[in-house]
């Protein structure tokens, strides 16, 4: 049993210095080729070495050629950069309504006092209406125009919705556009110089017999139809011309209406106006002439009279006066009563000064109006 | 010691300079807000006038159209005096009136009007716009707030200064007296009145 234990400790032995014996001889062999291949990488790390040394200088050198080229390569961009912020600062201010959605404008009528015009029972504070209005420009050519008003009866108090104005116009030139839908009736000045906003007026009253139908004038304010308008000038002279026509006007409940929603009777009102600015040292003055004539229906009677408007105005405007005049002619034709024609006349003439925030003024108005009239008396 | 630094110094001022000149160049000047504004205009005589022409002026610009009898005339006049207070201290300035409506104040309207109130002094100038668009561009700019109602301008009576550096200077409100000490002073921006 011994002598195989000291014969396996032989082996083992021997295994062993076999082993180490081997191992030695590899490490040797590793040591020496580790060596060489270390001395090879030193030789390429100093290759390397060299190399990047010469990208060095070479990017050096070029950096250096090209330093004034990239100086003046950024003054140019700075330039550019400067130009687009210009351009696109001005694109920004130059954006239209048109680019920022429609801009709707307006007026609001309110007011207080111890007596009231329209009815003396009533007393305090009012609500007029309020008045939008918007003019989209559609197109090079192609405009628009809407007033809104949202007003209050005078009487009963209550709240009504009125398109006091819808119409579309093509400008032809400076000269001439056509407008359709519902506007108000070229005749005399006050009509299409003062619309629904009683900012721009003078008087916060309209002369009664060219108040709005609505609130019992005689003539027809608004009409529904085509109107073609322009102007011609020359030097600062300006001759305007106005030519429309429309629906026949309707009288409902002793109110005229311009049948917005169409004519059922088939009737037409047609007229115009020509008026002159002369310009020069008579530059604060206009004048003209203007006519219009239609078969107006009522509800009963489909053709209740012809009426014929022949007019004159004059508006002076400096800064100091505001002076203007307007005067009708009325020769109605009974068509259904046999009553023959019949003549009226209204007019009037309103005195202003402008003293500075104040305006005082005086208006004259007359109407005589012939009774038998089936027109007026509708 | 002191040589090597009067030396370096000397070196760091040449390179300084040097860096100076080589620094990037504008292509144009930069003209604030008076450069931001649509530049071509015609005067009252229909003659083209650039409005980054008058660069390195003080600025005193209005807004108004001929035919206003209520708002421009005083306009008008509070600028009339500003030009006198501004002559009687010395101090210069051109007076630019743009049209609010370019289709109604022609140069031909804007002339008689001149003619009319003997607003002849040749610095003032009558613009009108190429178009509505243009118009809208310069007021919305500088503040000038307007719509129109058919045949009215509906505007307030805004004045502003621009200083010789095209900045705004001044803004005057509607109702607002113009200061001249203010305009003929220095160049910080303020706003009055609004």
């Amino acid at each position: 049993m011994s002598h195989l234990r000291v014969l396996f400790i032989g082996l083992l032995l021997a295994l062993a210095a076999s082993f180490s014996t081997a191992a030695w001889a590899a490490g040797s062999a590793a040591a020496t080729a580790g060596d060489a291949r270390l001395q090879a990488l030193e030789r390429k790390l100093d290759n390397s070495l060299q190399t990047i040394d010469q990208l060095a200088a070479r990017v050096h050198e070029l950096e250096t050629q090209l330093a004034p080229a990239a100086a003046a390569d950024e003054a140019d961009r700075l330039a550019k950069v400067e130009s687009d912020l210009a351009q696109m600062t001005a694109a920004s201010s130059a954006a239209t309504s048109a680019d920022r959605g429609l801009a709707m404008h307006g007026f609001i009528d309110v007011g207080i006092g111890t007596h009231n015009v329209y009815d003396p029972a009533r007393h305090g504070a009012t609500v007029g209406a309020v008045d939008f209005y918007l003019s989209p420009q559609l197109g090079e050519r192609v405009k628009g125009l809407v007033e809104m008003n949202v007003e209050v009866a005078h009487g009963s108090g209550s709240v009504g919705v009125d398109l006091e104005r819808t119409q579309i116009g093509y400008q032809f030139s400076e000269a001439a556009t056509l407008w359709l839908g519902r506007f108000h009736t070229p005749y005399g000045y006050y009509n299409t110089a003062f619309h629904h906003g009683l900012q721009i007026a003078t008087s916060l009253r309209r002369p009664r017999f060219l108040a709005f139908e609505d609130q019992g004038g005689i003539l027809p304010a608004h009409t529904t139809g085509l109107w073609l308008t322009g102007e011609a000038r020359d030097g600062d002279a300006r001759l305007r011309y106005d030519l429309f026509v429309g629906n026949g006007q309707h009288i409902i409940g002793g109110t005229l209406d311009p049948q917005a929603a169409g004519s059922f009777d088939g009737q037409v009102v047609v007229g115009g106006r020509l008026g002159l600015k002369p310009g020069g040292v008579l530059g604060d003055l206009q004048f003209g002439v203007s006519y219009l004539s239609g078969r107006v229906s009522s509800e009963d009677n489909p053709g209740l009279t012809r009426l014929t408007a022949a007019g004159l105005y004059a508006y002076y405007d400096t800064d100091s006066w505001e002076h203007q005049a307007e005067y009708y002619l009325f020769r109605n034709e009974d068509l259904l009563g046999g009553t023959g024609t019949h003549r009226s006349s209204a007019g009037f003439v309103q005195l202003g000064y402008r003293n500075g925030l104040y305006t005082p003024y005086v208006r004259y108005e007359r109407t005589a109006l012939d009774q038998t009239d089936s027109y007026f008396s509708a | 010691m002191i040589v090597k630094r009067v030396w370096r110094c000397l070196f760091v001022l040449s390179a300084a300079t040097a860096l100076a000149t080589a620094a990037p160049t504008v292509a144009r000047p930069a003209m604030g807000l008076l450069g931001e504004l649509p530049a071509e205009w015609r005067d009252d005589l229909g003659r083209t006038v650039q409005l980054d022409s008058l660069y390195g002026q003080r600025v005193i610009l209005a807004m108004a159209y001929a035919t206003c009898h209520r708002i421009c005339p005083v306009t008008m006049r509070n600028l009339q005096q500003l030009q006198q207070q501004l002559d009687a201290r010395g101090s210069a300035a051109t007076f630019v009136i743009v049209g609010y409506d370019p289709d109604a104040d022609d140069p031909q309207a804007w002339h008689q009007f001149r003619i009319r109130r003997n607003l002849l002094r040749g610095n003032w100038l009558f613009l009108t716009g190429r178009s509505n668009q243009q118009v809208r561009a310069l007021a919305a700019r500088l503040g000038f707030e307007f719509w129109k109602y058919d045949e009215h301008v509906i505007h307030d009576g805004r004045v502003v200064v621009l200083d010789a550096h095209g900045q705004l200077q001044l803004s005057f409100g509607p109702g607002a007296a113009l200061d001249a000490a203010a305009i003929a002073g220095g160049n910080a921006i303020d706003s009055r009145g609004s």
